[in-house]
């Protein structure tokens, strides 16, 4: 534990605790506060009693002896309330700040080689415009953002990811500002002007909201001022019944009163919360454009997935070739060699590389002459042509389509293979159906405990893919999903959003194509890949860096470990107040020995109670700067468990453990002989 | 004695005398179980007015409506938005305000009334104020003081209107939950059905049973006897009884036609009437919680907050029972051993039915009670008086609903944030607007009472002179009255003159403030509710209906009374407790 406390404070680095202490002064300013009323009031209060001592007599209020140590206590104490607050904004914001800097790290400027009118230029980054084009070289770094209209190659995106691993893209994939090319050689339109870029955006994104409150947060303010405010208006009202009881009131006490019933916990913390909740997102290598991003995240009622890339690993792999009858093996490779030359996409590659990986050896006479067509999502097929000769390959439905008939023995292969989950695409020719390629599709590891743990919270999984029927069926059955849409276009999903919104559900969906960008807009959490399209990022308010869609999932038990966090301090710090009354109220009235009844710890010197209560008070702000940091824990489960657990835990543990902190620091203290 | 009673093997003598402490918690819960029952029975009526539907008596009502609707130029099928709702609301209870209000104070110059003097402004605006805001705190001397031409145009006028309002009330704060066209709905249609579909009726029902059981409703004023040990004839005052306390209980008012309200036999004869009575204040309020069950389509949810509500009940009259029960420590244990504090109570009623009646009177806004309440023990005065300091939890006619959704409201907020999601009520998405209002209602209550309580208290001796009890004493008497007009309960627990410009005028304001803010928050969260759609769930997000959730808001409830009166309790009635507890050890000793 007290390691745990030690790194959420950064470690042992002089120079952090540096900042975070002038931090923490410069906050001291009543205009930063005013924000937060609670901590203003403390601030107030600690003025107030400042100008009280000064003027004691004035007040009546006793010097003598033990009284003066015990005001110099009471001092420091409202001081270092309002400073843990502070701390723990600062701790967070450091935070903060470390992400936007690592973040700037990247924009370096670097030189572009810009294609014009047929010639090359060296162009400074700073100086490319929206719509020019550069190309990118083996080992150089992508100037700024943009678009692959040719070429293709692998990027090292570590320095937005972290990931070493490279990244292979292809024409259409965006790539972002600052990454590297390791080999390859591509072309790219720009699609950003300089301080429009990806990393600008995200610079100003992440600095943006750690000051913006979400309108949750916003709720619970008004709350807490409601609270701070009525017992403002008690605490004055006790200055009238001590004087109406003893005909005196000692004002120190009072301010100790009221500092130790507004909920000083949860609005000290609750700044620091909410810029927690952003860097907690980002620890993920997600960038989150807002906190209501994050915090609806939390409140998610359906999520629609793709299969491929978040329900099965990424790209789908050609796995096996199936001959047409009555056809040489050797010539159907041939033809699926053919049909894929031109074919960037990754299974295109794949089936290439199935091709060579089984020792077939494609002559290059016969590869001459080919006119390439391009898969389009209305179409279907891509593939190639010469003449009258074509082939094409593609999904089953598209190609008895261009045939004309459908070839029995073929659609049972087709059928066999969907119904395990594979992907069938079927190779013809102007001389006839050649055969079946088999793309095999493998669920990522632990899908369908996290399907289930989804489902467990009541959120439901839609999936959408392209893929016929059977197969959509067979995968979703594997992933443990009840709600699918196969045979989906892109416009299909954002019908699917429309549907749950206008049921007012909170929908989240993945996505990276610019064809996603209106669903993604429309939904709550719209959730894009950084590898998607600029549209598809725009149109998002979160953005992963690693390209793994499975995140949404981690995105969602953030969101709700956030909340949570936050309605546990809540709770834990009005339920404080319940003991707290049990030892001032005594300590005040300690005139009147009938009412010894209520003081159940039994205090009996009132100065030191009223100490221990102040000290608990001030003290439990820094023992929770890591738990809000870090965020509560929670097991996915059931709303029911998770309620009863959170009550116990933090309700009737917030009444409790006052009793027992503040007793166990008042006998403390009366032991080391503190003696007022 | 008692050796001797039971060896005669008399059950019931033995029942209801020795075993007091038994037989009284077993009333206690008969009394609980029976209203429960019969607010059950009458649930599905209120629903179906909440939800707009026709009851089986609209047949008869129906002409009636319609006439005063035509009359008046009214068109039902309009709905209107809360700015046209409340500022009807208002509007109407202000002009008829400010008519019984200068009838009061002008009544010596027009209307002829034997021997009746016209009332001071101060206690004319306290009056009105009170009895328009469902609190009957009456600070005149009843009967003495108010003519039957009073009574009937003033005093019952008000008690229907301030009933039915708080009825019409609810019925828009329901209808702004199950609507989404940002419609509220009409006041004066509301009205209308709530007075002759439900207040009317139920009234002239408790009338009846009320006159059958010996309450007497006379059109003379006063009955003459002559007592066999006295030299004079004695006039009591007897009057239209039986149809004030018809809708003194149905609705929820409290002000009685004697000073000392059900106490005077007149006004509550025999157990069977207190019984009658204990149901007739209880049963809309409870009708009304059952019922928001059934027009939500949540009858579990309508059976937490019933759970919640009579949790807070059986604290509130097993406190005082048992309190008045042990008596005083410092006299009983000097051997003056009375069996209980009987001081200020009926001995036909015993300490059981007294208390579960005052209990009963606090949970709800009435006020009402059959025992001096001033007698009570520094306990037995705290069962009393806590649930006013939730804000009467079981309420009003149709305001009981509206309290107890601002806690309803606040206890979703903070569970849905202990669980992970937004936070939504009915399927409604619970934004900052609706927080805000039902932080607003939450802490409008405790500023009312203590600010007041406060500046009375700084300036003690001036405004104090009028009392006699000792100072923990005083701070109770004071916390009570303050608490009792700003909940609109009207409960008086006395102990010093309020009859006075000060405390007139001051307690007045108190009773709107109480009231109309309140109003206006809850309708503004419904009307903000009326403007969203309600989300289609798959599975139950928090379940509002189930025990934790009940836990919880109980806790809230419970927490945010004490957390805002601790201090002040702790001065009064516990120091007060605290002194008597001691004097009995320092006897021991």
């Amino acid at each position: 534990m007290g390691q745990g406390i030690l790194s959420v404070y950064g470690g042992i680095d002089l120079n952090r605790y540096l900042e975070y202490f002038v931090n923490t002064m410069k906050s001291f300013n009543p205009v930063h506060l005013k924000n937060n009323p609670v901590m203003f009031i403390t601030e107030i209060a600690f003025l107030v009693s400042i100008y009280v001592l000064i003027f004691g007599k004035e007040y009546g209020l006793s010097t003598t002896g033990n009284y003066v140590p015990f005001y110099v206590a009471v001092l420091t104490l409202l001081f270092l309330t309002i400073f843990f607050s502070n701390l723990a904004e600062s701790i967070a914001e450091g935070k903060s700040r470390d992400i936007t800097k690592s973040l700037r790290e990247m924009k370096k400027e670097t030189v572009g080689r810009l294609i014009q009118d047929g010639s090359e230029s060296m162009i400074t980054s700073s100086n490319l415009r929206k719509g020019m084009i550069v190309e990118v070289r083996e080992n150089e770094t992508v100037p700024t953002d943009g678009e692959i209209i040719e070429g293709r190659g692998r990027f090292n995106e570590s320095s937005i990811t972290g990931e070493s691993r490279p990244v292979f893209k292809v024409q259409g994939d965006s790539v972002t500002g600052g990454t590297t090319i390791i080999d390859g050689k591509v072309k790219i339109i720009i699609t950003a002007n300089p301080g429009e870029t990806f990393l600008d955006k995200m610079i100003g994104m992440v600095e943006g909201a750690t000051r913006s409150k979400t309108p949750n947060e916003i709720a619970l303010s008004i709350l807490l001022s409601g609270l701070t405010l009525s017992f403002l208006i008690i605490v004055t009202s006790m200055f009238s019944l001590e004087i109406f009881l003893t005909s005196q009131a000692n004002i120190i006490f009072l301010i100790i009163l009221l500092i130790c019933l507004i909920p000083t916990t949860i609005g000290a913390l609750l700044p620091a919360l909410g810029v927690a909740a952003i860097n907690k997102v980002s620890q993920f290598n997600v960038i989150a454009k807002s906190g209501r991003a994050v915090e609806n995240a939390g409140d998610i009622d359906t999520i629609i997935l793709d299969k491929t890339g978040t329900i099965t690993i990424g790209d789908r792999e050609a796995f096996k070739f199936y001959t047409n009858r009555g056809l040489r093996d050797e010539e159907f490779f041939t033809k699926c060699y053919l049909s894929s030359m031109y074919d960037e996409t990754k299974e295109g590659i794949s089936v290439i590389k199935k091709v060579k990986d089984l020792n077939h050896i494609v002559l290059d006479e016969e590869v001459k002459g080919y006119e390439f067509i391009p898969f389009t999502s209305e179409t279907k097929f891509s593939g190639v042509k010469k003449g009258n000769e074509f082939i094409y390959k593609g999904s089953p439905n598209a190609i008895w389509e261009i045939v004309g008939f459908r070839d029995n023995f073929i659609d049972a292969i087709c059928a066999e293979i969907s119904s395990r989950g594979g992907t069938a695409m079927v190779v013809t020719s102007n001389t006839g159906v050649e055969g079946v390629i088999e793309f095999n599709d493998i669920l990522k590891p632990w899908i369908r405990e996290r399907i289930d743990s989804l489902k467990s919270m009541n959120i439901k999984p839609i999936m959408c893919t392209g893929d016929n029927e059977l197969t959509a069926k067979y995968v979703a059955a594997e992933a443990g999903i009840d709600e699918f849409v196969a045979n989906s276009k892109p416009q299909d999903k954002f019908r699917k959003v429309e549907e749950e919104k206008t049921l007012q559900r909170m929908v989240a969906m993945v996505g990276d194509g610019t064809n996603d960008a209106p669903a993604l807009a429309k939904a709550d959490v719209g959730f894009a890949m950084n590898s998607g399209t600029q549209a598809a990022k725009d149109a998002a308010n979160m953005i992963d860096l690693d390209n793994d869609p499975t995140k949404l999932m981690d995105v969602i038990f953030l969101g709700k470990q956030i909340l949570i966090t936050r309605g546990a301090l809540t709770t834990f710090s009005v339920a404080n107040d319940i003991s707290k009354y049990f030892v001032i109220i005594p300590a005040i009235f300690y005139v009147f020995p009938y009412l010894s009844f209520i003081n159940i710890l039994g205090f009996t010197n009132p100065l030191l109670a009223l100490t221990s209560a102040l000290i608990f008070n001030t003290f439990i702000i820094p023992l929770l700067i890591p738990l809000s940091i870090r965020g509560v824990k929670f097991k996915p489960s059931g709303v029911n468990d998770l309620l009863r657990r959170n009550i116990l835990i933090y309700g009737m543990g917030g009444i409790i453990l006052p009793f027992i902190a503040i007793g166990a620091i008042y006998y403390i203290l009366a032991g080391v002989g503190v003696a007022w | 004695m008692s050796s001797s009673i039971s060896s005669q093997g008399n059950f019931w003598s033995n029942f209801f005398v020795v075993d007091r402490l038994v037989s009284g918690v077993i009333i206690i819960l008969l009394y609980i179980a029976i209203i429960t029952i019969l607010g059950y029975i009458l649930s599905p009526y209120i629903s179906k007015i909440y939800a707009g539907e026709n009851t089986w008596f609209r047949k008869y009502s129906d002409p009636l409506i319609t006439f005063i609707e035509r009359a008046a130029g009214i068109d039902r099928d309009k709905r209107y938005t809360f700015r046209y709702y409340f500022g009807s609301l208002i509007f109407f209870n202000f002009i008829v305000g400010l008519f019984c209000f200068l009838f009061l104070i002008l009544q010596g110059e027009f209307f002829a009334a034997p021997g009746q003097r016209p009332m001071n402004p101060f206690l004319a605006f306290n009056t009105v104020a009170s009895f328009l805001t469902n609190t009957n705190i009456q600070n005149y001397s009843s009967p003495a003081r108010l003519t039957y031409l009073d009574i009937t145009v003033v005093i019952i006028t008000l008690m229907f209107v301030s009933a039915t309002t708080g009825f019409a009330a609810s019925m828009a704060f329901v209808r702004g939950i199950l609507s989404d066209d940002g419609k509220i709905g009409n006041f004066f249609h509301d009205f209308l059905v709530a007075l002759f579909d439900l207040i009317l009726p139920l009234s002239l029902l408790a009338t009846v049973l009320l006159i059958i059981f010996g309450v007497p409703d006379v059109t003379y004023s006063s009955i003459t006897i002559h007592p066999f040990f006295a030299k004079y004839t004695v006039n009591i005052p007897v009057g239209p009884i039986a149809s004030l306390e018809g809708i003194k209980n149905i609705g929820t008012n409290g002000g009685g036609f004697y000073g000392a309200n059900a106490a005077y036999p007149f006004e509550n004869p025999t157990w069977i009437t207190n019984l009658i009575e204990e149901v007739s204040f209880t049963i809309i309020p409870i009708g009304s919680i059952f019922a928001l069950g059934r027009v939500l389509g949540n009858r579990k949810f309508a059976r937490m907050l019933y759970g919640v509500i009579f949790t807070i009940f059986i604290i509130s009259a097993l406190l005082t029972f048992f309190s008045e029960f042990a008596g005083l420590p410092s006299f009983s244990m000097l051997g003056i051993n009375f069996g209980g504090n009987y001081i200020g109570k009926e001995t036909a009623l015993g300490l059981s039915q007294s208390s579960i009646f005052a209990s009963g009177a606090t949970l709800t806004s009435t006020g009402a009670a059959n025992s001096a309440l001033i007698d009570y023990t520094p306990a037995g005065i705290l069962g009393v008086l806590f649930p006013m300091l939730l804000n009467d939890p079981l309420g009003g006619v149709g305001t009981g609903v509206l309290n107890i959704f601002s806690y309803v409201i606040f206890t979703v907020f903070i569970v849905s944030l202990m669980v992970g999601k937004l936070p939504e009520l009915m399927s409604l998405k619970i934004e900052s607007k609706e927080i805000k209002y039902s932080t607003f209602t939450l802490i409008i209550h405790p500023i009312l009472i203590i600010v007041p309580m406060g500046i009375v208290l700084l300036f003690g001796p001036e405004l104090m002179k009028s009392f006699i009890n000792t100072r923990p004493d005083q701070i109770t008497q004071l916390l009570y009255e303050f608490a009792s007009a700003v909940s609109n309960n009207g409960s008086a627990m006395e102990g010093f003159t309020v009859n006075t410009p000060f405390y007139n005028t001051l307690i007045g304001i108190l009773v709107i403030m109480g009231r109309y803010p309140i109003i206006a928050f809850q309708l503004l969260i419904a009307q903000s509710f009326s403007n969203k759609k309600p989300k289609v769930q798959y599975g139950r997000g928090v379940d509002i209906g189930s025990f934790w959730f009940g836990f919880m808001l109980l806790f809230t409830m419970l927490l945010l009374g004490l957390i805002s009166f601790f201090p002040i309790l702790s001065a009064g009635p516990l120091l007060a407790w605290g002194k008597a507890f001691s004097l009995y050890m320092g006897g021991l000793i």
